[in-house]
């Protein structure tokens, strides 16, 4: 078996004294798309983070290609829930801030941004501002940025969930599309149990109090997918056992807050 | 949309005019006595008279260059304590008392003092400028940088971003339209700041041409300052308004 682009191992993390995060052991091969998925609270965000560097682990560790990470680092790229865009730069000047605060800047670099602005769909639009573009165009330049480092890793943290159902499934092809050209390494957290399965290789199953890794389901659906495979029998079988895998944790959590 | 902003700037020109005429019937005939009251006709005159006998230029001289350097110094000075209010706690307890106190102190009435101090020259009217300007640019400056948004901070840092790029690509260009703002505030004060402290003592200055008519029962005199004041007023926002759509034009639209 070749070397795991990304391994947790017995990563735990604790808000005081509340612990968000039990002993996580994960490992991603390379060009792998890996789903988080699980109710509000069991930590599927959090573990992104301390991915991201963003957080620190109370416990464990996390190595890419070997290596221990723990600071944010041009390696990985995230893409957050909100756009986050800054409204006083043109969407190419957006999508150049990573090489921008690398200082990796260059007419090659630009060239690729612009490459990429096009990949995702956004040619024409380099010198509008963010206020110009609706939501999901601001998602496009979003998922540009991050990858405009050329990360090794993309986290991506609900970046659909703020947008509207039929946007949401547009961008969820659109997102396949732009991943078969490059086949990066992904971890993909989304509350959505059909985003999650029709994305990924494998989806990772949270449950909450403490965050633990339920079950890890390796999802056969060929691949290119088209949304028309949210419709089969396989894809049905899928969500059936992963909504009773969180069923529990979700109906206490709707009760109870 | 074009008809629109006609039918506007007609509304608001009919109202300037109906106002104007207002005035000039309410002075004619129901005041009727040019120690209390000059019509806008006769403003109008006197203005012109003053410039073509150079009094109103160098009146208008003298205040816009008391205006300037206090400005100036006030707005680099203002600019800098904010961010250094916003970027430091010590520095931000340590001074959060004095600036409150004399953003709400109406500070004009140190006119008489910086007068003592300074002169009737221009020195007195810089000094009490800088002082009723600098601390409104502060608070807003400061008010700028502490509303840098969270979020594009995290962004940033997940892009391994350092403090000094944060500082100077983020909360920079974040604090950039509450500067403006102060700037606009800081504008109207200031004009004031220069016209208070010229009617309590000065040689020259719009303050005071309006100081000396009055004491001659000059109306027209008056007015004709006061009005050149206004004008002035507006002229300085639109320009700051202009240096806003220039500056920051992810706001508008």
């Amino acid at each position: 078996m070749p070397q795991a682009k990304l391994l947790a191992s017995k990563v735990s993390k604790r808000f005081g004294a509340r612990l968000v995060l039990d002993r996580i052991d994960l490992s991603v091969a390379d060009g792998q798309f890996t789903s988080f998925v699980g109710p509000s609270g069991c930590g599927k965000t959090t573990f992104l983070r301390i991915i991201g560097g963003l957080e620190h682990a109370s416990d464990g560790e996390i190595r890419i290609d070997g290596q221990v990470v723990d600071r944010p680092s041009s390696d990985r790229g995230f893409v957050f829930q909100t756009d986050n865009l800054l409204p006083w730069r043109t969407v190419l000047a957006n999508a150049r801030l990573g090489p921008e605060l690398s200082r990796t800047t260059s007419s090659d670099e630009r060239e690729r941004t612009l490459r990429l602005l096009k990949l995702v769909g956004l040619a024409g639009f380099e010198s509008h501002y963010p206020a110009q573009l609706s939501g999901g165009m601001r998602q496009r330049v979003n998922l540009a940025r991050a990858l405009a480092i050329d990360p090794k890793l993309l986290l991506m943290d609900e970046p659909f969930s703020a947008l509207d159902a039929q946007t949401r499934e547009i961008m969820q092809t659109e997102l396949l599309r732009i991943w078969e050209q490059g086949r990066k390494t992904v971890l993909f957290v989304t509350h959505q149990i059909d985003e999650a399965i029709f994305l990924a290789d494998q989806v990772v199953v949270f449950t909450r109090n403490p965050g633990r890794i339920k079950e890890i389901i390796n999802i056969e659906l060929p691949r290119p997918r088209a949304l028309a495979v949210k419709r089969t029998p396989t894809f049905a079988r899928y969500v059936d056992h992963i909504w009773s895998l969180i069923e529990h944790d979700v109906r206490e959590t709707a009760l109870t807050t | 949309m074009s008809a629109l902003i006609t039918s506007r700037r007609l509304i608001q020109l009919l109202s300037i005019a109906g106002g104007l005429l207002l005035w000039e019937g309410f002075s004619r005939f129901v005041v009727a006595n040019g120690l209390f009251l000059a019509p806008p006709s006769q403003v109008l005159r006197e203005i012109v008279r003053l410039a073509i006998s150079g009094r109103l230029g160098h009146d208008l001289a003298v205040s816009a260059l008391e205006f300037a350097v206090g400005f100036g110094i006030a707005s680099v000075l203002g600019i800098v304590l904010g961010f250094l209010m916003a970027s430091n706690e010590a520095a931000k307890e340590a001074s959060e008392p004095w600036v409150q106190a004399f953003n709400a102190t109406p500070t004009v009435a140190l006119a008489p003092l910086f007068i003592l101090w300074a002169g009737v020259g221009i020195w007195s009217k810089v000094m009490m400028v800088v002082i009723v300007v600098i601390f409104t640019i502060s608070i807003n400056t400061e008010a700028g940088v502490r509303q840098t948004s969270p979020r594009l901070i995290e962004t940033f840092r997940s892009f391994g971003a350092t403090r000094a790029q944060i500082f100077l690509k983020l909360s920079l260009p974040s604090a950039l339209p509450m500067i403006l703002a102060g700037l606009k505030l800081g504008t109207a004060r200031g004009l004031i700041g220069v016209v208070v402290a010229e009617l309590f003592g000065a040689r020259a200055g719009l303050g005071n041409l309006i100081s000396e008519s009055a004491a001659n029962f000059d109306m027209a005199g008056l007015f004709s300052g006061v009005l050149v004041l206004a004008a002035t007023g507006i002229m300085l926002t639109a320009v700051l308004r202009w240096l806003e759509l220039r500056l920051v034009p992810w706001q508008g639209d």
